[in-house]
Formats: structure tokens, C-alpha cells, sequence
């Protein structure tokens, strides 16, 4: 993990720190300086007996796409929640531009824009009234509030149904009017929490649009999803969170490294994990992910040429295969290789 | 204090959106009002009249004495008595058109002079209860009457029959002369009378007493409140359900800023709200308040912390629907109780005296107070101010709440 703030260039930060505080129509931090606009250090969050936030740390830099994803109840949203100020961490810190969450709340807020998983609109008022009063819970006034609705109603494509009650609104468009309310005061930080759940192909391809043209704009981003396609095509870097904890983190490349460029084969019938292991043990470069009497997961370079091999090896482990999966690499081999299941399980 | 307003606004916009619910909040007041003044008659309403049908088959001068009495002195102003037929008067007051029919047969006078029996028949009409109740005790009063008459000078009365053939100078004389002389035995007892009856006449009240709509408008406008206050305060498990209270915790607005600009709304519908209803009582009950501006502040006033309270039961809720069983539990028994939907003048005594003790009793007692010019300015003042402390009270115990339980 990358240096925390308190060690990078001070007074630049402060100045930086002090325009925000202050309002002032400050240009977004260079990328090149190091300064993370999102810093997530041990955090847990626990309800009751339940863990549903283990030590996860992180840390995100500005303009910088940052994916957390994970499977359903993963963690995912917990963690945004503490990071917005919904949810009290129990232990552990976050810091957003600086400003501690929970000390610091107000500040920190004033930098942060967030847009929910489950959409949070009026849905009596019209797209226009929303985001008038969002944009004034943001300490927006007009008249910039009033050109700022006009740009992100046309950004969204909804500058047609501006003045119509959301509730006569497709899931697609409230969506995207959900997203423009999360953006309408230009945050420096954007919390999306599975943004595309949901929604039609042609919302989708908008809304992502639109979150790459925010991190362009240099918006740090944190962008939960349980879409693997997404964030392989979306996230600068990510972290794989399963039951509460971060697996594995880093740049789509540094993760596939993990992997190293191999197949992933996936058995399901009658298998002996011992046997198993010890007839593929004589097999070079045949990694046993996981053995368990149903489901073998095997990890593999070029497996399907070695298919006849791995199968005489089982067949002399008296294994009886019912079906046989081979899976390119990819974030969900990642996840199988690191949690022996799969994402959407 | 910008977001105040700008919370306000969007409150006042949804509800510009959804007119309907308004107008049944206030609409069911009116309703309940309009079927209370049918049930028991518009206020300031004259005496009652009714009409005695009279089949007078004797018509003598003692069946013209008896029917006299109804139509003398106090009575006249209730009944007008009207002579028919016996057949006529049966159909007539089988229509409902007249209170009675008294019938006096042929022989009555004679049959009275002799001492003889007689039948007098009273047919009352069953759709009416109190003139034809008055008619049967006048009836029975004049008959009782007459008990003593005969007792006194049965003989004399009878002399007069015409039993004995006709009356000699010299027997008429002696028959006066003998009533005379009863009459004046009599005069120990009646002049100066033997019995003292003391009298205490009770002071009526300098000005007219309030009509039945005048007493029923207040309460019907604090019904208003409470509808208001109740349906409002159900809006929270609705931006709960929308989860627009989670996402105002994100951003840097205060809490308490949104649930300003949501009570300041609310206050402008009440408001709203008292004006009309102060005009409508203008119109309609010809309710006149000696100071209207602060018979609209109370109004408001009032409205607001009933809003408060109700937001208290509903942030006490586990769910939507508990909150709502919750809310009428509590508002329907604070109406009937607190004269809201019965006026206390209406509620027995025992019942009217917890009543005035209930919140919107109490409130409504001071409005009542307003609108007689009764409450000074200093009283108002204090009063306000206690309801102002009150309410933010309650306000800081909503905010928390909804703070710990419509986020998480």
C-alpha cells in the first residue's frame, strides 16, 4: 500500500485543503502528486456478532478509477458506508482529502459525492427539482446551480424530461438521474456503490461514460460492482473483497500476474481429494486450487492441451467427471483461485 | 439556513403534487361537521312549533274552553291549534303533517257537568317527541283541573245540566252565591297562599348563547389539525422507503436543516389551512374572533407541535404500518377526548374535565379563549411561548431519532 498523506508534501496540501474549506474554484490536484483523496486504514465495521467489514485498507488517488469488487455481502457497501458517514466505523480510519470521517464529518462530506446503490430520489418531484435540491443539500445556489442542472440533465440525456415526474421514469433513466444527482456540485471524490444494477444496455453504456469522464475530470472514484466485465473494463485498480476482507489488490495487470496468464479447469462429479493430489502431483505446472469430493479447480498454463493428460490422471484416481469447465484468466479466475468460488455465488 | 428553504420548497412541491390528500385531510373535518349539524340541528335555531289538530265533535263552550288552553299565553308560541274534522285530522296527521289530534266527542260538556265518565282521545305523531309530550301534559294538566272543580262545586255544576229543568232566578242567585262562598273559603288557603314558595330566579346571560355551528367550528378546524398533523408526519416512512433521508446523511447539509425546512413547510399548510378555516367560520357560523391575527397564530402553533408529536409517534415505530396503528391509536382517542369531534359543551362533565387535559384539549380551550376575546395578550404570550418550548423539545428528540433510526 502506497505512503499515507501525512507524508507527502505539506503546505501544498494545507493550501489545497484550505481553498476546499473555503469554496474556492481551485484546479484539481495534478495527478502526478501522490496525495490520496481516499485513505481507508483497518477499517472494521461490525453489527452485533456480525463482521462485516475485517481490516480492509486501502487508498485512492485523484483522477484515479478504484474498483472494489466482490460478491454479494461481500462488504462492499459498508465500506462506502463508512466512507460517506452513513455508518460509524468500529475500528480503524478513513480519511477523505485529508479530513477524518467521523471527526471531521462536515469537511469531509463537502468533498464527497455519492451515489447509492439503491436509487434515492423524489419520485413526486421531477428530474429538474431533484437535482435542485440535491444540488442545494451540496451548498449549491444559483445561478450555478441553474447551469449545472442544465449540463448534467444534457450529460445524462434526460434534458427532455426534465420537468417530468420521476416516478414516470424508466429504471434506466432513474439510474442516471440517481448518478447526476451524485455529481451535481462536481465532488472531488465520487462514491458509486453498483451504480449498474439493474439497468438497461444502453443506460449502462451512459452511466459508464459518464463515471470515466469524471475520473478524466480528475474525480477519484471508488466504484463498487459485483460485474467483473466492469471493473476489468472501468477500474484503474481494485481490491477483490470477500467476507469482509481485501484478497488481493492492485493494478488489472498486477492481479493477473497472480494468476500468471493460467487456465483455470473446473471439475464437478465424485472425486477422492487425496487420491486426487497424488496422482496430479506427477503432472508439471498443475496447480490443485481445490479439491473436495464434488468439485475439483484446477489452475493450469495452456490447459486445453493438456486435458488428455489431467484426465488419465484422474481416471487413475478412480475420479468419475460429470462436466468440465475451462475458464480463460480473468478477475473471476482471480476470485476462484483466491476463494475456491465463484463471484456471484 | 438557505437549505431550510430550500428544503421547504421541496416539501411544498411534493405536496403540490398530491392536492387530493390535502383535501381530505381537510375534507373529512367538514364532513363530520356538515353530519354532526344535521344530527342535531344548525345552532341559534327558533323555538320549536308544532300544530294540534283539534276534531271538537261537542262544540260546546267547555270543549271551546279546552281547546282554548292551547292556544293562550306560553303555549301559543308552541302550538297553533287547528280545527279539522276527525277523519281529516287522522289522515293529516298520518302524513306527519301536525304534532296531535285531540278529539272531543259529542256529550263531552254534558258527561263533565254530570260527573259522568267521557273519553277525551290524544293521537301524537310518532315522528315527533317533544311538542306532542307537551300537548299530552297541557292536556292532562287541564283535566286534573277540572278533577277539582268538580269536587268543589259538583252540585252547581250540575244545577247547570239542565237536569232540573231551567234554572229559576231565585236557584241561578242561590248557585252563584254558593260558588262564591266556596271560592271564598278557599281564599285562607290561596290569598295570601299557606305555602311560601321561594323562587330564585337564575341570571340568564347578558349576551345570546353560541349557536350549535359556532360551538362546532372550532373543533372542527383542531380536527383539521390533527388529520394535517397525522398524515404529514407519515411522510418520514415514505423518504425512508425512497431513502432520501440516507442520502441527505452524506452530504454536508445539517439534519436538523432538512427537518427545519420539513416543519416550515408543514406550517405553511396549517396556516394555510387556519385561514380558511377562520374565513369558512366567518361564513358559516358567523364567528367573529376579537383578535384574528392571534387566533391564526395559535392556529398555526398549535398545528406545528401536533405535526411534532405525531413525528414523535411515527419515529417511534419499528415500521410504516406500526406507525400508522400507532398514530390512530393515539389521535382517535385524543379526539373524542379532547373535544375535538364532540364539543366539550356536549361531553359530560367528568369526561369534558380530563378532556381539557389532553394536548389538543388544551390547545383547543385556548383558541376558544382567543376567539371570545376571554385570553389577554400576556397569556397569549406566555402560552406561546410554552408551546414554542415544547415544540422544541420535541424537535430535538425527532431529529435524534430519525438521525439513529430512518439512516441505518
Amino acid at each position: 500500500m502506497a505512503a499515507p498523506n501525512r507524508e507527502l508534501p505539506g503546505l501544498r496540501f494545507k493550501l489545497w485543503r484550505l481553498a476546499d474549506e473555503f469554496r474556492l474554484n481551485f484546479p484539481p490536484m495534478p495527478h502526478r502528486i501522490l496525495l490520496f483523496m481516499i485513505e481507508v486504514e483497518q477499517l472494521r465495521k461490525a453489527f452485533g456478532e456480525l463482521v462485516a467489514v475485517d481490516g480492509v485498507s486501502f487508498a485512492v488517488q485523484p483522477g484515479e478509477l478504484f474498483g472494489l469488487l466482490g460478491p454479494n455481502g461481500a462488504g462492499k457497501s459498508t465500506t462506502i458506508g463508512c466512507i460517506s458517514g452513513l455508518l460509524t466505523p468500529t475500528a480503524g480510519r478513513v480519511r477523505v482529502m485529508g479530513h477524518d470521517v467521523v471527526s471531521d464529518g462536515v469537511a469531509a462530506r463537502r468533498a464527497l459525492g455519492v451515489v447509492p446503490q439503491d436509487i434515492a430520489l423524489y419520485e413526486d418531484l421531477s428530474a429538474a427539482d431533484n437535482l435542485q435540491y440535491w444540488g442545494g443539500a451540496q451548498g449549491m445556489r444559483d445561478p450555478a446551480l441553474r447551469s449545472r442542472i442544465a449540463e448534467v440533465l444534457e450529460l445524462t440525456g434526460l434534458q427532455d424530461r426534465a420537468r417530468e415526474a420521476v416516478k414516470k421514469f424508466s429504471g434506466g433513466m432513474k439510474r442516471r438521474l440517481n448518478m447526476a444527482c451524485g455529481i451535481i456540485h462536481r465532488p472531488k471524490v465520487l462514491l458509486l456503490d453498483e451504480p449498474t444494477v439493474g439497468v438497461d444496455p444502453q443506460s449502462r453504456v451512459r452511466l459508464l461514460e459518464m463515471v470515466r469522464a469524471e475520473a478524466r475530470a480528475g474525480t477519484c472514484v471508488l466504484y463498487t460492482t459485483h460485474y467483473m466485465e466492469e471493473a476489468e473494463s472501468l477500474c484503474d485498480r481494485l481490491a477483490i473483497v470477500d467476507r469482509g476482507k481485501v484478497i488481493a489488490q492492485g493494478t488489472l495487470a498486477e492481479l493477473r500476474s497472480v494468476l500468471g496468464q493460467r487456465d483455470l479447469l473446473r471439475f464437478t462429479g465424485r472425486f477422492q481429494p487425496d487420491a486426487v493430489r497424488r496422482s496430479l502431483q506427477d503432472l508439471e505446472g498443475i496447480e490443485v486450487v481445490q479439491a473436495e469430493p464434488e468439485v475439483l479447480i484446477l489452475a493450469a498454463a495452456e490447459a486445453s492441451r493438456r486435458l488428455p493428460a489431467i484426465f488419465s490422471a484422474l481416471a487413475a484416481s478412480e475420479a468419475e467427471v460429470r462436466e468440465t469447465t475451462l475458464t480463460r484468466p480473468s478477475l473471476e479466475t482471480l476470485f476462484i483461485k483466491l476463494t475456491g468460488k465463484e463471484l456471484r455465488e | 439556513m438557505r437549505f431550510v428553504l430550500t428544503s421547504a420548497r421541496k416539501d411544498l412541491r411534493r405536496l403540490r403534487r398530491d392536492p387530493l390528500a390535502l383535501a381530505v385531510w381537510i375534507g373529512i373535518p367538514v364532513i363530520i361537521g356538515l353530519m354532526l349539524t344535521l344530527l342535531f340541528g344548525g345552532g341559534g335555531s327558533p323555538t320549536p312549533h308544532g300544530r294540534l289538530l283539534v276534531a271538537d265533535e261537542d262544540e260546546s263552550v267547555l270543549s271551546g274552553f279546552l281547546t282554548g288552553s292551547f292556544d293562550r299565553g306560553p303555549m301559543a308560541k308552541m302550538i297553533t291549534v287547528e280545527k279539522v274534522e276527525r277523519g281529516e285530522g287522522r289522515r293529516r296527521l298520518d302524513k306527519g303533517d301536525g304534532s296531535a289530534l285531540l278529539i272531543i266527542p259529542k256529550g263531552f260538556t254534558e258527561a263533565y257537568l254530570r260527573n259522568q265518565p267521557f273519553e277525551l282521545s290524544l293521537v301524537t305523531n310518532p315522528s315527533q317527541q317533544i311538542l306532542p309530550q307537551i300537548v299530552s301534559e297541557t292536556l292532562s294538566m287541564v283535566m286534573d283541573l277540572g278533577f277539582y272543580l268538580q269536587l268543589l262545586a259538583g252540585d252547581q255544576l250540575r244545577a247547570f245540566s239542565g237536569d232540573q229543568g231551567a234554572l229559576s232566578d231565585l236557584a241561578l242567585s242561590g248557585t252563584i252565591l254558593t260558588l262564591r262562598h266556596r271560592f271564598d273559603n278557599l281564599h285562607a288557603y290561596l290569598d295570601p297562599p299557606v305555602i311560601k314558595l321561594k323562587t330564585t330566579v337564575v341570571e340568564q346571560s347578558a349576551t345570546a348563547s353560541p349557536s350549535f355551528a359556532a360551538v362546532l367550528f372550532p373543533c372542527l378546524l383542531f380536527q383539521s389539525l390533527l388529520f394535517v398533523a397525522m398524515g404529514l408526519s407519515a411522510d418520514v416512512w415514505k423518504e425512508r422507503r425512497l431513502g432520501t433521508i440516507r442520502r441527505l446523511v452524506s452530504t454536508p447539509a445539517p439534519f436538523s436543516a432538512a427537518l427545519t425546512g420539513k416543519l416550515l413547510s408543514v406550517t405553511l399548510v396549517i396556516a394555510a389551512v387556519g385561514v380558511a378555516g377562520l374565513t369558512a367560520g366567518r361564513w358559516m357560523a358567523d364567528l367573529h374572533p376579537s383578535n384574528v391575527w392571534a387566533a391564526l397564530a395559535w392556529v398555526v402553533c398549535s398545528g406545528a407541535v401536533l405535526f411534532l408529536f405525531m413525528l414523535l409517534l411515527q419515529t417511534t415505530a419499528s415500521n410504516e404500518r406500526a406507525a400508522n396503528l400507532l398514530a390512530n391509536l393515539f389521535v382517535m382517542p385524543l379526539m373524542m377526548l379532547g373535544g375535538t369531534f364532540f364539543p366539550f359543551e356536549a361531553m359530560p362533565k367528568q369526561m369534558a374535565a380530563i378532556g381539557r387535559w389532553t394536548p389538543n384539549g388544551w390547545l383547543l380551550l385556548q383558541f376558544k379563549a382567543i376567539l371570545d376575546g376571554s385570553m389577554g395578550a400576556g397569556r397569549l404570550a406566555v402560552d406561546l411561548a410554552a408551546v414554542a418550548l415544547l415544540g422544541a423539545l420535541v424537535f430535538l428528540v425527532v431529529a435524534r431519532r430519525l438521525r439513529v433510526k430512518f439512516v441505518v
